[in-house]
C-alpha cells in the first residue's frame, strides 16, 4: 500500500508528444480509474508509472520517494496486462509463485501466499493447469492472482476486463470490486468502458491526447463535468449538446427558438453570448404541447424492456437522445413535445468550459 | 472455366477451373493457368478426384526416386557383393561379408586393434568432431541469436554479417581457412610479425582438430542463429515485461523463461547440426584432406576414398560403410520428427 505522486509528467517518442505534463495525486489505498478514448495515452501512462516506460520530463514519487530512475523491478508495483502475459509453460501455481521465488521466499511462505490468493479467486482446482488450458476469466484471474500474491504497494491493471465476454466482464468487475475491499490496496485501472469506470473508481481521472481533463469522483464527474469534452465522454448514451444563447441573466433559448428556458443562473455570461446546454437523455421528459422547450421528430426507438430511448432530430439541432423508464410506444416520423428539467442542466461557454449554475 | 464460385472453394468440390480465378490478378499466372487447365480438367474427370494430388507429386517423385532412391538400393546391392568390378552384374555375391570385415576389431575402442582401422579412425574422429563441433555450434549460435535479438546499434548489419558465411560453398570457406591458417598463412604472418614462433595449425593432429571444428563452426553458424533468432522472436514481449514487474533477475529470466520457451527451436538446431555434423566431408576435406596422418579423417571421407581414390577400389566396403552411416543418420533423423512432432502437437 502506497500514495503516488506523478509532477508534470511528459512522454514523447522522438518528436511526437504522447503525455503532455500531467499533475496528479493517488492517496494510500485509492482505486482511481484512467478512462480516455483510444489512443489518448491511459497506457502509456501506466507504464510509466510501472516503470516500463521513461519518462521524457517530471518526477514519479512513491511514499514520497522519487522512483523517476528506478528499474521497474525495484519499484515494487504489480501490473495486470490486457493480454494477461502469463507464462505459458508454466503451471498456475508456478505462475503465481514465480515472482515470490525471486524474493527467496520460504517454500511455505511461498505455498501459504499461492494458495490463499487461489482461494480467493476460486483459482485452487486449476493449480496443476497451463494457460493454455484455461478459459479467458480464469486466465484473468491468474493473472490477478499473480499480482496478488506479491502484495504490492501498487496495482496497475491496464483493460483487464477487454478480452472477456459481456456477461464474464460484469461478473469480473465485480469481483474485482470485492478484492479492492477485502485487500485494500492502491489501484490504478485503466479502461476506456465508462460504466467500469463510475462502478470501480474511488476517483475518474478523464484524459484526453495525453491531457487531464478532470479528476474526481464517478458522481462529481457525472453531476459536474467540467467541459464539453467530459461531459460528452461520460455517460452512455452520451448528454445532449445544444447550441444556445443567453437571452437574458438566468434565462436561455435553443437553437434558433425564441422559448426561453428559465435556469438559477448563467454565471458571468453576458447576454447573447453563444453557449453549449447540455442535457443528460434521463433529464428529458416527454411533455404536452403547451410545457414543452422544443419539439422533436421521431427517428428511431429502442425498446430495451426497462427503458425506452428515443431519438428524434428538430431543425437546427443535432439528433437527439430521451431516455423513458418503462417500455412507452412512439411512431416514427411522430412529433414529440419535450421539456429540459430546469435543475439538472449543463452550460459550457464558447470555450468549452463548464458554467457553474449550481 | 468459371466453374466455381468465388466464395466457397473448399466447400464445394472444386473443379480444377479454379486455378483460373483465384490467380485472377496476375496476368500471367492467368495465362499459365488457362493453358494448363482444360487438360488438368480432363484428366481429373478421367481418374476423380481424390488421385489428383499424386499426379501432382508424381514429378517430383520420379526424380526423387531416380536420385535418392535407387541410388540407395543399388548402394545396398553394393555392399552384399564383392571384388572390383564395377558393373552390379558382374559382382559376386558375398551376403555380409563386407559388414563382417568392417566389424572385425579386437577391441572396439581401439581401432588400431580393427582390420580396417581408417573406418573406426573415421568413426571416432567423427564422433569426436560431433560432439564438439555442436556443442560450440549450439552454444555460439544461442549466444550470437541472444546478442542479435538485443536492441543494439546496427543489428541488422550484423545479422547479415553472421548469416553471409551461410551464402558460401563450404569448400571455398575452407580454402580462405586454409589460407589463413597454413605454415606461411594469414595467422603465422602475423604471429611471426609480432615475433612470436610460427605453429603449424594444420599439421599438428590436436590443431587441425581443433580448427576443423572451428572452420565447420564458422561456416555454418548463421544457420542455426537465425533458427534461434526466429524463436527468440516468437516470444511475446509482454511476457519479458511481466517477468521484470515480477522483480526477476536477468540470468533467472534466461533459464526460467527464454530458454524453456526457445526449447522447440533448439531442439531442432541440436538434431539439425548433429545430422550435419556426421556427415561433414567437404569443408575438412579441402581444408586437411583428413591429416595430419588420419588426425581429421571422417567416416565419410574414409567412404569416399575407399570407393573412389585409393589404388584398389573397393565398392562393396565403402558401400557397406555408406549403409551402417546411413543408418545412425535414419535414427537422428527419426529423433527429430520426434521432437518437432511432439512441439507441434
Ligand atoms: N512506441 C511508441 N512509439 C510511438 N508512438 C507510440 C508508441 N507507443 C504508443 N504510441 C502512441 O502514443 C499514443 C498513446 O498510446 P497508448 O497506448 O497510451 O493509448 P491508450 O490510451 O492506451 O489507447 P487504447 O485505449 O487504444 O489502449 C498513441 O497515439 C500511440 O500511437
Ligand atoms: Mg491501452
Amino acid at each position: 500500500m502506497a500514495e503516488l505522486k506523478l509532477i508534470d509528467i511528459k512522454k514523447s517518442y522522438g518528436a511526437a508528444t504522447i503525455i503532455h505534463g500531467v499533475d496528479l495525486a493517488i492517496e494510500d489505498g485509492e482505486f482511481v480509474v484512467f478512462v480516455g478514448p483510444s489512443g489518448c495515452g491511459k497506457s502509456t501512462l501506466l507504464r510509466i508509472i510501472a516503470g516500463l516506460e521513461q519518462v521524457s520530463g517530471g518526477e514519479i514519487r512513491i511514499d514520497g520517494q522519487s522512483v523517476t530512475n528506478v528499474p521497474a523491478s525495484d519499484r515494487g508495483l504489480a501490473m495486470v496486462f490486457q493480454s494477461y502475459a502469463l507464462y505459458p509453460h508454466m503451471s498456475v501455481y508456478k505462475n503465481m509463485a514465480f515472482a515470490l521465488e525471486n524474493m527467496s521466499l520460504s517454500r511455505s511462505e511461498i505455498d501459504q501466499r499461492v494458495r490463499r490468493a487461489a482461494q480467493m479467486l476460486q483459482l485452487t482446482d486449476y493449480l496443476d493447469r497451463k494457460p493454455k488450458a484455461l478459459s479467458g476469466g480464469q486466465r484473468q484471474r491468474v493473472a490477478i492472482g499473480r499480482a496478488i500474491v506479491r502484495d504490492p504497494k501498487i496495482f496497475l491493471f491496464d483493460e483487464p476486463l477487454s478480452n472477456l465476454d459481456a456477461e464474464l466482464r460484469v461478473a469480473t468487475r465485480k469481483e474485482l470490486a470485492a478484492l479492492h475491499a477485502e485487500i485494500g490496496g492502491t489501484m490504478i485501472y485503466v479502461t476506456h468502458d465508462q460504466v467500469e469506470a463510475m462502478t470501480l473508481a474511488d476517483r475518474i481521472v478523464v484524459l484526453r491526447a495525453g491531457r487531464i481533463e478532470q479528476v474526481g469522483t464517478p458522481l462529481e464527474v457525472y453531476n459536474h463535468p467540467a467541459n464539453l469534452f467530459v461531459a460528452g465522454f461520460i455517460g452512455s448514451p452520451r448528454m445532449n449538446l445544444l447550441p444556445a444563447r443567453v437571452a437574458a441573466s438566468g434565462q436561455v433559448t435553443i437553437g434558433n427558438d425564441t422559448r426561453t428556458i428559465p435556469l438559477p443562473s448563467t454565471g458571468q455570461t453576458a447576454s447573447g453570448a453563444s453557449i453549449t446546454l447540455g442535457a443528460r437523455p434521463e433529464h428529458i421528459d416527454v411533455v404536452d404541447e403547451t410545457q414543452a422547450d422544443l419539439f422533436i421528430t421521431v427517428n428511431l426507438v429502442e425498446q430495451l424492456g426497462g427503458e425506452t430511448y428515443l431519438y428524434g432530430s428538430a431543425p437546427g439541432l443535432p439528433e437527439l437522445t430521451v431516455r423513458q423508464d418503462g417500455q412507452v410506444r412512439y411512431d416514427r416520423n411522430q412529433k414529440v413535445g419535450l421539456r429540459l428539467k430546469r435543475e439538472a442542466l449543463h452550460l459550457f461557454d464558447a470555450g468549452g468550459q463548464a458554467i457553474r449554475i449550481r | 472455366m468459371t466453374l466455381t464460385s468465388k466464395t466457397s472453394p473448399v466447400a464445394s468440390p472444386a473443379p480444377v477451373g479454379g486455378l483460373a480465378q483465384s490467380r485472377g490478378t496476375n496476368p500471367v499466372l492467368k495465362l499459365v493457368s488457362r493453358i494448363i487447365d482444360w487438360p488438368m480438367a480432363g484428366l481429373q474427370r478421367l481418374i476423380g478426384e481424390r488421385r489428383m494430388p499424386y499426379i501432382f507429386l508424381l514429378p517430383n517423385l520420379v526424380f526423387f526416386g531416380l536420385f535418392v532412391f535407387v541410388p540407395i538400393a543399388i548402394n545396398f546391392v553394393y555392399s552384399v557383393t564383392g571384388g572390383p568390378a564395377l558393373f552390379p552384374s558382374e559382382r559376386p555375391y558375398v551376403g555380409a561379408d563386407q559388414y563382417a570385415y568392417l566389424f572385425e576389431c579386437g577391441s572396439y575402442v581401439d581401432p588400431n586393434s580393427c582390420r580396417e582401422d581408417h573406418f573406426w579412425r573415421g568413426v571416432y574422429n567423427t564422433l569426436f568432431f560431433s560432439l564438439f563441433q555442436v556443442l560450440a555450434m549450439v552454444g555460439l549460435s544461442l549466444l550470437t541469436a541472444v546478442v542479435l535479438n538485443m536492441k543494439i546499434r546496427g543489428r541488422g548489419f550484423f545479422r547479415a554479417v553472421y548469416f553471409f558465411p551461410v551464402l558460401l560453398s563450404p569448400v571455398v570457406v575452407a580454402l580462405i581457412w586454409k589460407w589463413i591458417l597454413q605454415r606461411d598463412g594469414l595467422l603465422n604472418a602475423a604471429i611471426t610479425g609480432f615475433g612470436g614462433d610460427r605453429i603449424l595449425f594444420l599439421a599438428e593432429p590436436g590443431w587441425a582438430m581443433f580448427w576443423a571444428i572451428f572452420v565447420s563452426v564458422w561456416a555454418h553458424m548463421g544457420f542455426y542463429t537465425l533458427i534461434l533468432l526466429a524463436g527468440l522472436q516468437a516470444i511475446p514481449a509482454d511476457i519479458y515485461e511481466a517477468a521484470e514487474m515480477d522483480a526477476t533477475p536477468r540470468w533467472r529470466v534466461f533459464w526460467r523463461l527464454t530458454l524453456p520457451l526457445l526449447w522447440p527451436n533448439l531442439i531442432v538446431v541440436i538434431v539439425l547440426s548433429l545430422i550435419r555434423a556426421v556427415q561433414t566431408f567437404d569443408e575438412v576435406f579441402v581444408l586437411t584432406g583428413g591429416g595430419p596422418g588420419t588426425s581429421t579423417l571422417m567416416v565419410v571421407q574414409y567412404i569416399y576414398e575407399t570407393a573412389f581414390s585409393n589404388q584398389v577400389q573397393n565398392f562393396g566396403l565403402a558401400a557397406a560403410a555408406s549403409v551402417v552411416l546411413g543408418i545412425v543418420l535414419f535414427a537422428l533423423t527419426l529423433a527429430q520428427l520426434a521432437f518437432t512432432q511432439r512441439k507441434s502437437s
